[in-house]
């Protein structure tokens, strides 16, 4: 509760929004829900984003989900690609820009995964007394889903797991279970699945014990305040129009997703209401 | 020569014991280079894993510090996994940092070593205090540990296990490739060495082979004798050539001094003789006049004839015996029987003339294998001497047998006893007899003889009577020339 109200203030310490950076680069902040490490992957989206919306367009990526979000909050960021954990977290601050389609729908799954090599696991209950890895602290997928379904339990997962380890990465937590480290994880289906396609090496030995119910596709999200902007609205344009725009199917073809949409608050409820019953055991913990 | 004697480095020719030794030290040379090289390559391989493990886990020890500080599981994992895939150097097995407190904190290899788990006790072991890099050469494995250090303490230590087989089989293949290639060297030149060394000698060889034919009484090869440019080999061949004249001409004055003795002996031979034809002469020419007169008796003609006869016999055995010994050939026949019987007859005279009494035993078969005239030479000089020697009246005695091979004259006389010059020269067969200064010459002559023959003499006891002188030679195809 003290970091929200700590950020809440910080955000409105931010410059208001305004037409005096109409010539600047449009910022477009990337969280580790994106694969960070696919250099070409970014320059798709560079061109294709500049080309749509007639603006040089920048990509900025950091280690947490935090300093993006932070970034973002604080008006550093023009938009971003978040969790849906952070934006249900500040929710009053932040608007959709536009929603990714996956598989037809706006929606994803988190997935439990674990090490075959570690022994037969069927369920949640056999990963007691192991070591887990999460992606983020702030992320759903990687660590609300599995700590909501603890709770759900009656556990939490500092007594249910021996041990457990942040990668600040969903590809991260595929290596750390895949290599042993851990022997088991909360990973992005999203991202599992297209690992799984381009990388099938790194998931070798890796079994799905749990797939979650169907959640909000991590957004591309705004400042409240700067959803009328037009460098937003842009951005906005860009790529709903993704689809079926000239050099647009290239990037969605290499992000493997259908394309995006306008989406609506209402496909987050899911996850408010984990971020709900977790919030209620981890005292001040936003 | 025995097996044995043939097979002892001291009795090996010159000409090939010099080229060996020199092959054997240049071989032992190029094994010890090779064992030099050897330890120097093993030292300077257990620097070169020194210098990649410490070149690995410095890099590593920067690149994990700052997550070890503050426990970070996840990143230190992900440079070790890193750090590993990408080093070249070496090839590392695992790479994992230990805790303060005895626990991991991440492995490269987590399945191997599970996080959080206690750093096994065998690592614990394997490295001695201040000792940060350990071999195993056997099982091709290196271990290194360095520690890591924040704010002035110890924050934990970061292992790393080393596959050295690769670096392990380099150093096999190098030092193969030295000690094949020392060897293939080492055997080239010592093969060159000892053709080389051989070549030098060969100048020895052929004097060696040269003083061989000189000992056996034959003159050395004119043209053998090269023109040598070494000053050392020049000056030996000249040295030898002036010896080999000196024999030349030593042999020449031994071979002339031998005539002439054998005609001193025909001469004094042919006195003996005249006397034994002589002798018999007046009683056959009193039978003749005693047969003209009586002849018609018939006992005193039977006695006269009978006479004749007698003498006329004897006449014949002697003449017969000194054509025997004048026409005789030095070399060439064997010795017979009959052949030694007649030297009885030549020194008849002797017997006579000094009322000995001649004690005579051949036993020897119909023909033995032995240089005849040589023989018959030097029993006949021994004889002649033991009748000077006996006192008159006294007692000669003369036996030959054949006894393994070996023929063996004895010669006994009553006398006072070989003078001690005499029996040195009866005793010193393994050189040439030099010829006496003064008289002697047939005992210089029979010792030479002998010599040559490759016999011996056995003598009575210094000063003993009767003095016995035994002549042994070998007898077989060999001792006929």
């Amino acid at each position: 509760m003290r970091r929200r109200a700590l950020l809440g203030a910080t955000a409105s310490l931010a410059l208001p929004a305004g037409p005096a950076r109409a010539q600047e680069a449009l910022r477009l902040g990337l969280t580790p829900v994106f694969s960070s490490s696919d250099v070409v992957l970014l320059r798709l989206l560079e061109g294709y984003l500049g080309r749509a919306t007639g603006l040089p367009v920048e990509t900025v990526k950091r280690r947490t989900y935090q300093e993006i979000t932070l970034m973002l909050l604080t008006g550093q960021l023009d938009a971003a690609w978040i969790c849906g954990f952070p934006y249900v977290q500040y929710r009053p601050q932040l608007a959709l820009v536009a929603v990714p389609v996956y598989r037809g729908a706006p929606l994803y799954q988190s997935y439990l995964i674990a090490n075959r090599r570690r022994g037969l696991v069927a369920d949640l209950a056999d990963l007691e007394g192991g070591i887990h890895a999460f992606s983020d602290p702030d992320s759903n997928s990687g660590w609300l889903v599995t700590a909501a379904l603890l709770r759900e339990r009656g556990h939490q997962p500092a007594s249910f797991f021996a041990h457990t380890i942040f990668t600040y990465g969903h590809r991260n937590v595929v290596r750390a279970v895949g290599s042993g480290l851990a022997d088991s994880g909360s990973v992005d289906g999203y991202v599992f699945d297209v690992l799984a396609a381009v990388e099938p090496a790194l998931g070798a030995g890796l079994a799905v014990v749990r797939r979650s119910e169907l959640l909000g596709f991590p957004p591309i999200a705004c400042r409240d305040v700067d959803r009328e902007q037009p460098r937003v609205q842009a951005l906005a344009r860009a790529l709903l129009e993704m689809t079926d725009a000239p050099g647009g199917s290239p990037v969605l073809a290499a992000l493997r997703l259908d394309g995006f949409t306008a989406g609506s608050d209402a496909l987050f409820d899911g996850i408010a209401d984990k971020a709900a019953l977790v919030a209620t055991d981890t005292g001040g913990r936003a | 020569m025995t097996m044995a004697a043939r097979l002892d480095p001291r009795a090996w020719h010159l000409t090939v014991k010099i080229p060996l030794l020199v092959a054997g030290l240049m071989v032992a040379l190029g094994g010890l280079a090779s064992q030099l090289v050897l330890a120097r390559l093993d030292r300077s391989h257990e620097e070169q894993v020194s210098r990649l493990a410490t070149a690995y886990l410095e890099g590593a020890r920067s690149a994990v510090t700052p997550f070890v500080e503050r426990r970070d599981v996840w990143e230190t994992f992900d440079v070790l996994d890193r750090l590993e895939k990408r080093y070249g150097g070496l090839d590392i097995l695992v790479t994992f940092v230990g805790l303060p407190e005895g626990a991991i904190l991440a492995a490269s290899d987590p399945m191997q070593l599970r996080a959080f788990a206690a750093v096994p006790a065998e690592w614990q072991g394997r490295f001695v205090e201040g000792g940060p890099l350990l071999i195993d050469a056997a099982a091709e494995r290196a271990w290194a540990r360095r520690g890591l250090d924040a704010g002035g303490g110890e924050i934990g230590q970061i292992f790393a296990e080393i596959d050295i087989g690769q670096l392990q089989a380099e150093r096999r293949n190098v030092a193969w490739t030295l000690i094949l290639g020392n060897a293939a060297v080492t055997l080239a030149l010592a093969t060159l060495g000892l053709a080389v060394v051989r070549r030098m000698l060969r100048p020895l060889d052929l004097l060696s082979r040269e003083v061989a034919r000189l000992r056996d009484g034959k003159a050395p090869h004119e043209r053998a004798i090269p023109r040598l440019r070494q000053p050392e080999f020049r000056i030996l061949f000249d040295r030898f050539a002036e010896m080999a004249d000196a024999v030349s001409e030593r042999e020449q004055l031994a071979a002339r001094l031998a005539r002439e003795e054998r005609l001193a002996q025909l001469g004094r031979l042919a006195s003996g003789m005249a006397h034994e034809v002589n002798n018999p002469l007046g009683g056959m020419l009193t039978a003749v006049d005693t047969l003209k007169r009586h002849g018609q008796d018939t006992a005193v003609r039977a006695d006269g004839l009978a006479l004749l006869e007698r003498g006329l016999e004897g006449v014949r055995d002697v003449v017969r015996a000194a054509l025997l010994t004048w026409r005789e050939p030095e070399t060439g026949r064997p010795l017979t029987s009959q052949a030694f019987e007649d030297i009885r007859f030549l020194i008849q005279h002797e017997v006579t003339r000094r009322r000995l009494v001649l004690a005579w035993r051949n036993a020897l078969p119909a023909l033995v294998a032995i240089d005849s005239g040589p023989v018959r030479q030097a029993a006949l000089n021994l004889m002649l001497n033991a009748c000077r020697a006996a006192p008159v009246g006294g007692r000669v005695e003369v036996e030959a047998w054949l006894a393994n091979g070996v023929l063996q004259i004895r010669v006994v006389d009553s006398g006072p006893g070989l003078p001690p010059r005499v029996r040195e020269r009866f005793s010193r067969l393994d050189e040439e007899p030099p010829a006496p200064s003064e008289g002697g010459l047939g005992v210089w002559a029979t010792v030479r003889l002998a010599r040559r023959q490759g016999g011996r003499f056995l003598l009575s006891e210094e000063g003993a009577s009767p003095t016995v002188i035994v002549l042994l030679l070998p007898t077989g195809p060999r001792a006929v020339a």
